[in-house]
């Protein structure tokens, strides 16, 4: 009974979120300002069209939840939230990491993290093939494609 | 005839010695992406878009095209062996096919799905061929109010038809539909939903959207079921030469998945996943050995694997004649065109016709190629699925974080990426369908852009979109597709 509740709770929120994102959409099209020659056909109908839409849409999902409906599957298997948020984690630490400390650094804390998440604990092996993978990216990439990855601690070694 | 001599052309351009080397390079990287699970032709070709830039388009879509074949041949080996869909395309084929395994006709199972799959896809190829130029010539029929209801349309299907339930496909492409108005407005110039920030004054790259939803959304999904993360690979046993006894039974189940497959692939239903049940269920029902459908029946396996492979080629003629993509992955090939300021439709075919023959040439050989690939080479793809789940998820979001940092060496990519990362992983967990988003994203700007040319053509006047026969058809039919369900559920009931 229990685990029913919690479901239709996020069948709640879903649709609720959605009429939020819907009505940024609407409010920011509002604060627009359009030239009085596009004032027919301007830039400003599709918006309100689509936000418009997306409300309805999440009305109907947040009744339907409320109302005990079907509208959001029961899920099979517990959520282990603690593996979600370790590949988050990861993926900031990456982002913060790029710049300052370079492309490979960063890459071997996403992949452990990501390796870490699902339920590996050999840490040095996945050491050891994460940097060799970040590392051949970081290499085939800036030499052989030409892009502009960050070196960063490693600059002037690759 | 027209058409055969333009295809003559093509294979000229598609023969080439580079040019068969990106179609090598495209059918061994889609057959690989479709063996490991976790990653599909949607998300390989957003990753490869970045890097292909500044590559000839004919030979980049010559390579896309025969990834996007690959990945339906590769898929049906995990279905098999393992036991889970490499794509969604193979869901169905997982059922007989992982049972047959399991009896020791693996390599019977494997055979008929590749052959299956070269029938089917030659067959489609064909159709493609002959029916493309007709599509183009009817594409000339449309004006800018025919083109903004063929994509109310498509939007309407794709939501309705994908997904758990229609609420759902209506708020993952309203949502799609959402990230495709970021940015600055094309015909007059002005920001919208910027909320101040510069860096999104580009708009949301599809790039992003569609890595994040297919790489890092089923990545979080992933880590968060413990329960999918067991799968047990089962070794290939038997013979890959089929004995007559299969062969009898595969040959009706091949070209019915082919006749189901190609139009579905081109109706905007979504691609691959309808056409493979339906032809399931034909198969189930017109087998002359029921008891073995459930215990590992060959039918279950050609039906639905010929039925993918029809459905790709079905998906590329309303794709090159209309410019209107019917599943994720051709809404992303769509945006390669885009890339190279390419347009499909009519004008495509005009001027860039060594391109679309080269690409449709192209697909005749990939398909010889796959097969040589999938049948004889089958062993040493299966060493693919020993991967280990953590060292392949790691590795994808390796190469997920770098393609979309390479789109503009923007950190605030990343940013999105990861946004845009958790949504996805929300709507896996609640079974809301990802192609009406990414659809929705790549197509809102055009439907848009058509919708606003009516309407200035017109002086305003939105009755254009009724009192144009063609265009009325199509939103009647939009219409339709939303109303008729609830008139039969509520006759049903009463």
């Amino acid at each position: 009974m229990n685990t029913k509740q919690k479901i239709a709770g996020a069948g709640l929120a879903i649709g609720l979120g959605l009429i939020a994102i819907a009505s940024v959409i609407g409010f920011e099209t509002m604060q627009m300002r359009v030239p009085p020659s596009y004032a027919r056909v301007g830039p400003q109908i599709f918006p309100y069209i689509i936000a418009l839409g997306m409300a309805l849409t999440g009305a109907f999902i947040a009744w339907k939840s409320y109302r005990g409906g079907d509208e959001v599957i029961d899920e099979v298997e517990p959520t282990d939230w603690k593996n979600v948020g370790i590949i988050l984690l990861g993926l900031i630490a990456h982002m913060n990491l790029l710049r300052p400390a370079g492309f490979v650094p960063a890459g071997v804390v996403l992949f452990m993290s990501v390796t870490f998440a699902f339920g590996s604990r050999r840490f040095g092996r996945d050491a050891m093939i994460g940097f060799f993978l970040v590392l051949f990216a970081y290499i085939g990439f800036t030499y052989g494609l030409g892009l502009q990855l960050p070196p960063g601690i490693l600059k002037g070694l690759l | 005839m027209e058409a055969f001599l333009a295809l003559m052309d093509g294979f000229a351009t598609a023969l080439t010695p580079i040019n068969l080397m990106w179609s090598l390079v495209g059918v061994t990287l889609g057959t690989l992406i479709g063996i490991l699970p976790g990653i599909g032709p949607a998300l390989t070709i957003a990753l490869l878009l970045p890097v292909t830039r500044n590559l000839d388009p004919t030979g980049a879509f010559i390579m896309f095209a025969g990834l996007y074949y690959g990945a339906m041949y590769g898929s049906s080996t995990t279905s098999i062996l393992l036991n889970t869909p490499g794509e969604s395309g193979s869901i169905m084929t997982a059922i007989e096919g992982n049972l047959m395994a399991r009896q020791g006709r693996g390599a019977a199972a494997l055979s008929t799905a590749a052959i299956g799959s070269f029938v089917a896809g030659t067959l489609g190829t064909l159709a493609l061929t002959f029916l493309a130029p007709l599509f183009v010539k009817l594409a000339l029929l449309f004006g800018p109010a025919e083109y903004f209801s063929l994509m109310v349309l498509a939007f309407t299907t794709v939501s309705v038809l994908l997904g758990a339930s229609k609420s759902r496909g209506l708020a993952a492409l309203f949502l799609g539909l959402a990230f495709g108005l970021v940015g600055t407005d094309i015909l007059t110039g002005q920001p919208r939903l910027v909320f101040g920030y510069p860096s999104l004054l580009r708009g949301i790259d599809i790039v992003v959207v569609a890595v994040g939803l297919f790489a890092v959304g089923e990545a979080l999904f992933m880590a968060s079921q413990a329960r999918l993360r067991t799968a047990e690979i089962l070794p290939i046993k038997g013979s890959l030469f089929m004995t007559r006894e299969e062969w009898r039974r595969s040959w009706k189940p091949w070209l019915r998945g082919a006749g189901i497959g190609f139009p579905f692939g081109a109706l905007p239903a979504g691609g691959t996943e309808i056409p493979t049940f339906l032809s399931y269920f034909l198969e189930k029902k017109l087998t002359k050995h029921p008891e073995e459908f459930g215990r590992g029946a060959i039918e279950g396996v050609a039906g639905p694997e010929a039925a993918n492979n029809a459905a790709v080629a079905g998906v590329l003629v309303p794709l090159l004649a209309l410019g209107l993509p019917t599943s994720a992955t051709a809404a992303i090939l769509l945006a390669a065109f885009e890339q190279y300021n390419l347009q499909p439709g009519p004008l495509l075919f005009a001027g860039n016709s060594t391109l679309v023959w080269g690409l449709i040439a192209s697909l005749y050989i990939g398909n010889v190629m796959l097969l040589v690939l999938n049948l004889p080479l089958v062993g040493l793809w299966v060493r693919l699925l020993t991967i280990p789940q953590p060292l392949l998820y790691g590795g994808i979001l390796i190469f997920s974080t770098l393609g979309v940092y390479s789109l503009g060496n923007s950190t605030f990519d990343l940013v999105l990426l990861f946004i845009v990362g958790f949504i996805g992983f929300l709507m896996r967990r609640h079974e809301f369908p990802v192609a009406p988003c990414i659809i929705g994203l790549i197509l809102g700007p055009f439907a848009e852009a058509h919708f606003r040319r009516a309407l200035s053509i017109s002086q305003g006047d939105p009755s254009v979109f009724v009192t144009h026969p063609l265009s009325a058809v199509l939103l009647a039919t939009a219409a339709a597709v939303i109303i008729v369900p609830i008139i039969l559920r509520r006759i049903k009931y009463a």
